[in-house]
Formats: C-alpha cells, sequence, structure tokens
C-alpha cells in the first residue's frame, strides 16, 4: 500500500505528461501523414506556445487592465495558437520549394526552423528559466486522503482530454475532417479528387503545429519555460508517431499514453533516466521496426 | 604514383594551395582583430568536419549525432590524462581514435541499415544517449562540470620534444594532422573503396544488386567518419584544456550538419572546409554586430535547402560552369522520357 | 541442364496471393522468356529469383544450389546480374563510371582502400570494351542523367552485363523503347545470348517470340503454359 501511495503521483504524472505527448503527437501525425514531413521544428514552436502565452498574458496584465489571472490565461490559451500557426504556415510557405524531393530535405529544413526558432526565442526573451502563472483556482495541491497532488496538473489531464476529443470530433464528423483523413492517407487520390493540396497543406501545417503550441501552453507551468524546451517534446513525439503508426489517431493517443506512463513510472525508480529511457525505445523500436509497422507505405520508408 | 599526381593534377594544386594558406593564418589573424585560438578552434573544426563529410557527402548517411563521436574523442583524451594521468600525447590521440572507431562501429552496426530519414533520427536518438550519459557518468566523466586543466601534452618523438602549450605551435601541429587526414581521404575516396561508398550513395539497390556487401561498405565508411572526428575531439580537449558534455548535444550535432551543407559538402570534397570558415565568420564577425548571429546562421542553412542545396562550393562550381558553357564541345542528346521515371 | 530453378514458389502480400505454386526451371545457355499481363505477378516472381524477396514457400536453386532468402549481394556474387525495369542507374556517374562499378575486377578489390581506380588502364579498357558492345563508347564520360532514354536503357542492360553474369535476369527491357532501338537491343541479346544464360521479363509477346528459346506464360500468380514459341502459337489457351 505503501508502495503504491508512492508510485501513484508518478502515475498520475505519467499519465498526464502522456496525454499531453498524445495531442503534440496528434499534431505531429497529422503533418507526418498529409505532408510525408518529420516536422524537427515542432519542438520549437511547442515552446513557441508557452512564450507566447507569456507575452499575452504579461501585456494583459501590464495594459491596465488589472485582469484576473484566469482571463489571461483563457485569452492566451486562444491568442497565442494562433501566433504559433502563422509562424507554422510561414514555415509551410518556405518549404513548399522542397516537395518533390527527397524527404530529407524537408527534416533538414525543419531542423534549420527549429534553430531559428529558438534562437529567436532566446534573443527575444533570454536564456533564463521563465515562471508561468496559473489561475489560482488550478494551482496548488489537491488533498485526497494522504496524497498531495497538483490540480494543476489534473486540470492539463482534463483540458488534453477535451482537446483530444474536440479533434476526434473534427476529423472524424466533419467534412474537412474527413479530407484529411484521406489526404494523410493517400495524398495524390485527394489531389486528384480535386482538393486544393497547397491549402490542404497548409491548414494541416496551421492544425498541427497549433496542437503544439497548445501543448506548450499547458505545459509550461508543469515543466518550466526556457528555450530548450522544445527538444523534449518533439523526440517523444516521433517515438509515439511510430510506434503508434503514422496517420493513425487511435494510435497516437494510446502510445502517447503509454511512453508517457514509462517515462513517469521510470521516473519513479530511477528520476534523472526517464528521458533516457524515451531515447532508448526509440532506438530499439527503430533498429527492429518492421517494413508494416507504419501501417502505410510513405515515401518515408526505405 | 605520377600518373595519379598527372592525372589529378587540380585537386593537388588545390590541396597545397590550402595547406599553405592555412600554414600562414597564425602570421596574420591578429591583424583582422581575431585571436589565435580561433584559427586553432576553426582547424580543428575543419577536421571534424571533413570528417563528418566522409559519411554525410560521400556515402549519403545524413548522421544528426556526430556531435557524440567528437565528445568521445574528447573524453578519451580527457579521461587519459585526468584518471590515468597519461601523458603520452601519442597514446592519448590514439586513445581518441580508438574511441571513436569503437563507439562508432558500435553504432554503425545498430544503424547502417537504416537509410535517410530512419537513419537521421537512429543517429539523434544515439546522439542523445551518449551526450546523457557524459552527464549522468559523474565519476568518470565529472558531468557537466566536465575535466578540467588538461595538459597540451608535448610532442615527443624520444629524443626530442617539442613543446606545443602555445595556441600557435598546438596549431601547427593540429596543421599537421589536418594534412595526414585530407591525404588520406582524397586516398580513400579515389579508391575502390571510395568508388563503391559513391555508387552506393547514389543507388543502394544497385550497388546490391552488383554483388557488394552495402551494409558493410556503410559500417566501414561510417566508423571511419566516427574515427576522423574522435581524433579531431582529442585536439580540442587539447585546445580547450578541457572536456564538456555539450559538444555531443543535438544542438552541436546539427550545427555540423549545417556548416557541413552549407559549405557544399554534399559536392565538393573542400565542403567542409568552406562551411566552418563560414560559421566562424558568422560567429565572430556578424556575432560582433549582433547576438542573434547563430539565428541568421540557421537561417542561411534553411536558405541553402530551399535554394541552393549544393551549397558555398556548389554555387562556385555553377558560376564557373556558366563560364565555361561558351566553350562546350561536347553537346549531348536531349533526354527524352518516354516513361516516368522516379526521381 | 537446368541452371536455375523455381520450386513451388508460393508468395502473398496481406491477404493478396500473387504467386501460387509458380515451377519453373531455366536452361544454360538458353533464352527463356516470362510474359504474361500486368498484374500477373512477374515482377515479383522476377524479385524473388534475383533475391529482393523471400517466397513464402518454396525454394530457388541455382547451379544445385539452394539460393532461397541468401542477401542479395550474395546472389549476385554468385554470377546472377539483373537489370531493372524502372531505371536502375547511378546518375551522378558517367556512363563508364556506371560500367566500371560493375566489373568483377573492382569487386574482387572492393576494399582496397588505396589503389586509385581512375589510373587503372586495364579496369578502364575492360568498360571500354563492354560500352563498345552496348554501342556506348561514344558517350563513355557523359554524365548518365544526361543521356537519352533509349540509351539509358542500353546502359542499364550495360551495367548488368558489365558483371560478367553466369545468369542476366532482364526486367521488360524494351520499355519505352521505339521499333529502331527494339532492333538494336535484340541484336545485342543475340550476342550475349552465346555465352550468357538469360531470361526475360517481357509483355511484349512479338519481341520475346523472336529471341526466346522457350517461353512461360503467366497469369494471376501462376505458370499456365511453357513451351517453345513455335507450340505456343499453336496453343489455343495462350491465345
Amino acid at each position: 500500500m505503501e508502495f503504491f501511495l508512492d508510485i501513484l503521483p508518478h502515475i498520475l504524472n505519467g499519465l498526464t505528461i502522456g496525454l499531453l505527448f498524445a495531442l503534440i503527437a496528434l499534431g505531429f501525425t497529422l503533418i507526418v501523414g498529409v505532408m510525408e514531413l518529420i516536422n524537427l521544428a515542432h519542438g520549437s514552436l511547442f515552446a513557441l506556445g508557452a512564450y507566447l502565452a507569456l507575452a499575452t498574458m504579461s501585456y494583459l496584465g501590464a495594459s491596465g487592465f488589472t485582469s484576473p489571472t484566469i482571463f489571461q490565461y483563457s485569452a492566451a490559451l486562444v491568442v497565442a495558437p494562433i501566433g504559433v500557426a502563422g509562424v507554422g504556415m510561414g514555415l509551410e510557405l518556405g518549404m513548399r520549394r522542397t516537395y518533390g524531393k527527397d524527404p530529407l530535405y524537408g527534416l533538414l529544413f525543419t531542423f534549420g526552423a527549429a534553430l531559428v526558432i529558438e534562437e529567436g526565442i532566446r534573443q527575444f526573451w533570454g536564456s533564463n528559466d521563465l515562471y508561468f502563472p496559473t489561475p489560482s483556482f488550478i494551482s496548488g495541491p489537491i488533498i485526497l486522503g494522504d496524497l498531495f497532488y497538483p490540480k494543476y496538473r489534473i486540470f492539463a489531464s482534463i483540458f488534453a482530454i477535451i482537446m483530444i476529443i474536440l479533434l476526434w470530433f473534427f476529423i472524424e464528423r466533419t467534412k474537412v475532417g474527413a479530407i484529411i483523413k484521406a489526404g494523410a492517407h493517400d495524398s495524390e487520390m485527394v489531389r486528384a479528387l480535386g482538393i486544393n493540396l497547397t491549402v490542404l497543406r497548409a491548414g494541416v501545417f496551421a492544425l498541427g503545429t497549433a496542437l503544439a503550441g497548445i501543448a506548450g501552453i499547458i505545459l509550461g507551468p508543469i515543466w518550466g519555460v526556457r528555450p530548450h524546451m522544445g527538444v523534449d517534446a518533439v523526440i517523444p513525439a516521433f517515438l509515439i508517431v511510430v510506434v503508434g503508426g503514422v496517420g493513425s489517431f487511435r494510435g497516437s493517443v494510446i502510445a502517447g499514453i503509454a511512453v508517457g506512463l514509462t517515462s513517469g513510472i521510470t521516473a519513479y525508480f530511477a528520476e534523472d533516466w526517464s528521458i533516457l529511457s524515451i531515447y532508448i525505445l526509440l532506438a530499439v523500436v527503430l533498429i527492429v521496426r518492421q517494413r508494416g509497422l507504419f501501417g502505410k507505405a510513405s515515401s518515408l520508408d526505405t | 604514383m605520377t600518373q595519379i599526381l598527372s592525372k589529378f593534377r587540380t585537386d593537388f594544386i588545390k590541396m597545397g594551395l590550402v595547406f599553405i594558406f592555412l600554414a600562414t593564418v597564425p602570421l596574420w589573424i591578429g591583424r583582422i582583430g581575431l585571436y589565435d585560438y580561433i584559427a586553432l578552434e576553426i582547424l580543428i573544426w575543419c577536421i571534424y568536419a571533413m570528417g563528418y563529410n566522409l559519411a554525410l557527402g560521400y556515402t549519403g548517411l545524413p548522421s544528426f549525432g556526430h556531435g557524440a563521436f567528437f565528445g568521445i574523442g574528447a573524453y578519451a583524451m580527457a579521461i587519459y590524462q585526468f584518471h590515468f594521468g597519461g601523458t603520452s600525447l601519442w597514446i592519448g590521440l590514439s586513445l581518441s581514435i580508438l574511441a571513436g572507431i569503437v563507439f562508432g562501429a558500435v553504432t554503425g552496426g545498430l544503424v547502417s541499415h537504416r537509410r535517410g530519414i530512419y537513419f537521421a533520427l537512429l543517429t539523434i536518438a544515439f546522439g542523445q544517449m551518449f551526450w546523457f550519459l557524459a552527464i549522468k557518468l559523474r565519476d568518470v566523466t565529472k558531468g557537466e562540470d566536465g575535466l578540467l586543466n588538461l595538459e597540451r601534452l608535448p610532442v615527443d618523438f624520444g629524443f626530442f620534444s617539442i613543446d606545443i602549450s602555445s595556441s600557435n605551435s598546438l596549431y601547427y601541429f593540429s596543421l599537421v594532422i589536418f594534412v595526414i587526414v585530407v591525404v588520406l581521404l582524397w586516398l580513400l575516396i579515389h579508391s575502390n573503396f571510395g568508388y563503391v561508398i559513391r555508387a552506393l550513395k547514389q543507388n543502394e539497390t544497385r550497388a546490391q544488386f552488383l554483388g557488394y556487401n552495402v551494409r558493410f561498405f556503410k559500417l566501414i565508411s561510417f566508423t571511419l567518419s566516427c574515427a576522423i572526428s574522435a581524433l579531431a575531439g582529442g585536439l580540442f580537449a587539447l585546445a580547450q584544456r578541457s572536456a564538456f558534455p555539450d559538444v555531443m548535444a543535438l544542438h552541436w550535432s546539427g550545427i555540423i550538419v549545417m556548416m557541413v551543407i552549407i559549405g557544399g559538402g554534399m559536392v565538393s570534397f573542400w565542403g567542409p572546409v568552406l562551411g566552418v570558415m563560414f560559421y566562424f565568420i558568422t560567429r565572430d564577425i556578424v556575432g560582433g554586430i549582433t547576438e542573434a548571429w547563430l539565428m541568421w546562421f540557421g537561417a542561411a542553412f534553411m536558405a541553402v535547402i530551399v535554394f541552393q542545396p549544393e551549397g558555398i562550393a556548389g554555387m562556385w562550381g555553377n558560376l564557373s560552369k556558366r563560364f565555361q558553357r561558351v566553350n562546350t564541345k561536347t553537346k549531348l542528346e536531349e533526354p527524352q522520357e518516354a516513361q516516368h521515371e522516379p526521381v | 541442364m537446368s541452371l536455375f530453378e523455381a520450386n513451388h514458389i508460393h508468395k502473398r502480400f496481406g491477404q493478396q496471393v500473387v504467386l501460387e505454386n509458380v515451377n519453373l526451371s531455366f536452361e544454360e545457355n538458353k533464352l527463356s522468356g516470362i510474359v504474361g499481363p500486368n498484374g500477373a505477378g512477374k515482377t515479383t516472381l522476377f524479385n524473388i529469383l534475383t533475391g529482393k524477396y523471400k517466397p513464402d514457400r518454396g525454394q530457388v536453386v541455382f547451379d544445385g544450389m539452394n539460393i532461397t532468402g541468401l542477401p542479395i549481394h550474395k546472389i549476385a556474387q554468385l554470377g546472377i546480374a539483373r537489370s531493372f525495369q524502372i531505371m536502375n542507374l547511378f546518375d551522378e556517374y558517367t556512363v563508364l563510371e556506371n560500367v566500371m562499378v560493375a566489373l568483377p575486377g573492382l569487386r574482387m578489390q572492393q576494399y582496397h582502400m588505396t589503389h586509385n581506380v581512375s589510373t587503372d588502364s586495364a579496369l578502364e579498357q575492360e568498360a571500354f570494351s563492354i560500352l563498345e558492345r552496348i554501342g556506348l563508347a561514344e558517350d563513355a564520360y557523359a554524365e548518365s542523367k544526361s543521356l537519352s532514354y533509349g540509351k539509358r536503357r542500353a546502359l542499364e542492360i550495360g551495367v548488368a552485363l558489365a558483371s560478367h553474369p553466369r545468369m542476366l535476369f532482364l526486367d521488360e527491357p524494351t520499355q519505352g523503347l521505339g521499333s529502331e532501338q527494339r532492333r538494336h537491343l535484340m541484336e545485342l541479346i543475340h550476342i550475349v545470348k552465346e555465352d550468357t544464360t538469360i531470361v526475360v521479363i517481357e509483355h511484349d509477346m512479338q519481341f520475346l517470340m523472336d529471341i526466346a528459346d522457350v517461353i512461360s506464360v503467366v497469369l494471376w500468380g501462376q505458370v499456365i503454359a511453357t513451351d517453345s514459341p513455335k507450340k505456343l502459337k499453336m496453343n489455343w489457351k495462350v491465345l
């Protein structure tokens, strides 16, 4: 029982992180699926989300609004992802020339973008850790018997679940979602059906990066906000997509939670090594991966 | 021997010019407002980059984790001095090379059956793992504090030894290493082995069907590349008089990739050197104007990828081709596409 | 004497059975053809015969040796070469260099790290003689990607030839060729036929009729007939 109480917070942490990883992975897998591109800038955009949120909040706080944190936070949750999506669309625009070529070019481009965005953040906001204020009603701990657990993490989990459900509805139940799903499955076919592939790509990139940005806002208070926070978000996203299957909604969610839980539980046993476990898992999966693991054969497969 | 010299005259002239140019650098670097140490840094990174390009430019292996091997080489030299009180420069550098071979071969053995993006991502995973271990194994590496106060061990020939503790003398020692590495690389690339490597970069399937054990070739090439990078790392430890984990992180592994591509390593032997120069010019000259120099470097890289993936060397090549077009004698037939050929 | 045999080959991809109980044998120094409509499984069969895929069931035997499941390069080293339907050349290399890579002379010293290829006149001469055979000697120093389609096709076969194989597998060699080029190809194959065992996949029946000693007809993953061209012409099933 003692053991269970000790490990429970780690499991809950793992779950929270896992749900947010799932959200990041969903954005990531949409991009991989529709554009056959590994977006290494996903992490920096994740970070950018957190920073833009902070900027929004401090702007609202400073411009004489005397608004409660909850108002600022909510506004940030709306404004910042839009900003991130804008940057994302800018990236997509710049990348267009690489579309016909070896997908390695796209990877390199987004890698460069990751550096540029991270350095841009550093220039604008400095290298120090920043504090992310959260609305009071979700701050502080909740007390369940012997267990103290941060309210914010519960909020984060609930928020992630809601976002995932909303996203699911969007993809599965709307016409636009159906087009995206088709595009993830077979982009040639989609074009043949007369759908504007350029618009689709731009839209998917905007959506995918916005999701990364939102995840950044939610995780900001938990992980701390610093320019380099993106790397630890994008690598698990890739792992999740490889394990869960490209373009697979269910796969991303399940694998996301699994990876999060692994990381959380490893943290219980060896605090520092939880990140390493993700890299090891990624290496093992990539080395051993059967051809079929991806479900659809994409140009990424060799 | 003489046949090679005559057939590749331009190559050797270029090589000679580069070596002579580099030999003069310490004489004038002070006058353009830079320090001796920077010349040393640039030279070491040139060795690193040339080694790296064997994998990327010549074999088509996009390694995003090569910083790990540079760092391992540095740690080999550092651990030799720090934990074993080593005093022989030759042994220290040999250990660096050996570490590069061992870790390169192990990593290569696990990843060389992959290509393109998967290969790249695998190398990221391994690079991060090594970096992580360098930070965590504090007993060996002292973690983020690094291994400090290393000696620039003298060049000892038994009956006499040369002190290389000054930046300039270490520079000339490194230049000798650079010359040896460059010549050996050139020979390798033009050898049978190099021929096969370059072929498999262009078409791995065909090379397999011609009877070449492609995976083995990739492994050897990758390992050699790691060994050279590790040697550069050993020199780096001497230059810095210390070894830290940070060169092993994704950030720095990425920078060597960007340097080499910007310089034109994908198409040119000297591309990596051009790329290293470009980086350091950006750092020290643009850096003097703005703190955001790395951002501009990244932006330049993005522009190169989109507009000119052949880099600086490629641009130079295109310009000179344009001048030569007037003199072209052979006129080739227009290619006719009778079927859709995959790229 | 059959040099190469495929016995009871079964292959499925997912739910789809692509090849079912395929039995073929190829006699030494003869030219065997494999013909059938697109989607009949010919290319999969080829890929299995040359080692790219492993059959689910069945064996591939070369010169009495079971080569099923061997890695591609090992099979190639035994003396089996193939050309490809979708061209697989070394695009950055010149025509000459493309051929040189295939030469056994190079392959035997493939790990040599200092021997300079460009100054090896023996290798170069050998490569030139191959180029002359396929009519590309003039274009030796041209980049392979700048050649016309017909010449690239010739080079595609030339590279396979250059490895001095005992068996040559040609995958749709007439693809996209005009009648003049087709004639050239036929002449070339006639010359090569003298000392090499050849297997050709084609869906141009007429071309095969003119060069093959024996033809197997593949339909829906099965071999429905194997006979000499003359006899096949009279076989109602084939028509």
